[in-house]
């Protein structure tokens, strides 16, 4: 056993954690008279005797000292005068084992046999510190080995799970580009059918855009202004519609009556443009609405009696209409 | 009711000793007052069994009397060696205990807690114990958890290293460490403790 780990035993020495054999080998080695064990362990020792301050105070019953009190022997007892005591060296090896472990047989004069018996301890000791050595090498050899086992054994399964992972990983890499090759294919094959779909949505468009227009009113209105008899009014602007104009066109064959009013200001909320068609009173012809950014406006109405008319007005009334003109004129004009 | 008496425990003066060795009953008398709280303490805690602490008490302060001649201040202070002596005579006593088979393991019948102390000031205290108790209290309450298991079962129940370690069920080489580890920061944190002469 080398001096350090001796020295690691003091702790536990102190503590009173060592084994008997144990305990002999260092109580040998301190013997030999190891200054730094010695300091070591007296420091140790004092740890271990301040250990019971840390415990909660409990007070011994009241009675147990009137019985020791009774107990004791009351003969003097001085067995060994103090200051013989006192004349020995502090910490004197061997001297403060019995300082820790007090003998239960009372102490003997210094003499022969207390010389031989002080050998045999020291032979004891010696020996017991030869078996420690021993006992401790093979114990810590075993106790290394079955660690190294441990350990190996801890890395193989380690080991076995981490290839388990690798492999589960490695499936699903393989599944997830398999996933993934499908998806792309979908996904061409969508692109392919989204083509597809906006040509023929293109193609839709086109037919309707020339539905519709086949069948605008505006061909009508473009036809009445090819038509010889048809029948013409200007609308001129008032005071409180500078710049816009209007023009109203009849058809006598359909009886159809077209007003084309441009530059007209936008209605305000809750009112409306009313045309009148004026020969005694005002008749009403038909409203229309202005909105915001809106320029002109194409109001057709059937009108039988236009022939009767002599002027056409344009004003300006609340919405729906009124039985005769309440509102502002914006566009007047006579049938010529 | 009885105001309680202080004593210094962790003071006490060699002279009273040497009084007692001259068969100064009033010396004993004062040792006892000055000490019986705290080996009672110890007694307790290693015993778990309050009748047993009174007898172990009573068998300590007979061989006290007895065997004061014995008593050499070179090798530390009276107190120091009251512990010792009561704490080897309970383990003595703890292990006869568990070779007759019985349970080895504290009662606490009292309910009083044995292991680290609150760090309330105590009646029966001084300052001077006061101060020391907490300077302990803290300083073992500052290892960790198993150092501070690892101490108390060898101070406490007298359990070698590989028995700490077959009942901990840990590697021998843990258990030895621990101990080396907690000892070693309590000897840091108390150092100041001895040196001012409180114990050691």
């Amino acid at each position: 056993m080398t001096h350090e780990e001796l020295e690691e035993a003091v702790p536990l020495y102190a503590a009173g954690a060592l084994d008997r054999t144990e305990r002999q080998a260092l109580e040998a080695h301190l013997l030999s008279g190891c200054q730094s064990c010695h300091s070591a362990l007296k420091e140790y020792q004092s740890v271990a005797s301040l250990l019971p301050f840390g415990l909660s105070p409990l007070q011994a019953p009241r009675a147990l000292k009137s019985k020791i009190m009774a107990a004791r022997n009351p003969d003097p007892l001085a067995v060994e005068s103090l200051s013989k005591e006192n004349t020995r060296p502090s910490l004197e090896p061997g001297e403060w084992m019995n300082h820790l472990f007090p003998p239960i047989a009372p102490a003997r004069s210094i003499s022969l046999p207390w010389a031989i018996g002080v050998a045999s301890v020291l032979i004891l000791s010696f020996a017991g510190y030869l078996a420690w050595i021993y006992t401790s090498r093979v114990t810590a050899d075993a106790s290394k080995i079955q660690q190294l086992e441990a350990t190996v054994q801890e890395q193989t399964t380690k080991m076995a799970m981490l290839k388990r992972d690798l492999n589960f990983k490695d499936r699903s890499l393989a599944d997830l580009q398999v996933d993934l090759q499908r998806k792309a294919n979908d996904a061409v094959e969508l692109r392919r059918q989204l083509m597809e779909q906006e040509v023929e949505l293109e193609t839709a468009r086109e037919q309707l855009t020339a539905a519709v227009r086949g069948k605008a009113p505006q061909d009508e209105f473009a036809a009445l202004l090819r038509r010889s008899d048809a029948k013409v009014v200007s609308l001129a602007a008032s005071d409180v519609a500078k710049g816009a104009s209007g023009v109203l066109l009849y058809n006598p064959v359909t009886q159809k009556l077209w007003l084309y009013s441009a530059n007209l200001p936008e209605c305000p909320n809750g009112t409306a443009y009313q045309l009148w068609a004026i020969d005694q009173k005002p008749v009403s012809v038909g409203t229309f609405h202005i909105d915001a950014g809106e320029m002109a406006h194409l109001l057709v109405k059937r009108m039988p009696q236009f022939e009767k008319v002599r002027k056409f007005a344009v004003s300006l009334e609340p919405a729906g209409g009124r039985p005769q003109p309440s509102g502002p004129i914006y566009l007047a004009g006579q049938r010529s | 009711m009885d105001t309680p008496t202080r004593h210094a425990t962790s003071s006490i003066d060699p002279a009273l000793l040497a009084s007692i060795v001259k068969g100064d009953q009033q010396a004993f008398s004062q040792l006892y007052d000055h000490s019986s709280t705290l080996l009672y303490t110890l007694a307790f805690r290693i015993l778990g069994n309050r009748d047993e602490a009174d007898e172990l008490l009573q068998d300590v302060y007979l061989e006290v009397w007895r065997k004061v001649a014995r008593y050499d201040i070179g090798r530390g202070t009276p107190i120091a060696w009251l512990i010792t002596l009561t704490r080897s005579r309970a383990i003595d006593r703890l292990r006869a205990r568990t070779v007759r088979g019985q349970q080895a393991t504290m009662q606490l019948d009292d309910g009083v807690s044995s292991r680290v102390a609150d760090l309330g000031p105590s009646p029966y205290e001084t300052q001077a114990d006061q101060e020391l108790r907490m300077a302990v209290g803290n300083a073992i309450t500052s290892l960790p958890p198993a150092q501070q298991q690892a101490i108390e079962l060898a101070y406490y129940e007298g359990l070698s290293h590989h028995e700490i370690a077959a009942r901990l069920n840990q590697p021998l080489g843990t258990v030895k460490t621990r101990i080396k580890l907690g000892m070693s920061k309590l000897r840091e944190s108390l150092r100041r403790c001895w040196e001012q002469g409180d114990i050691g």
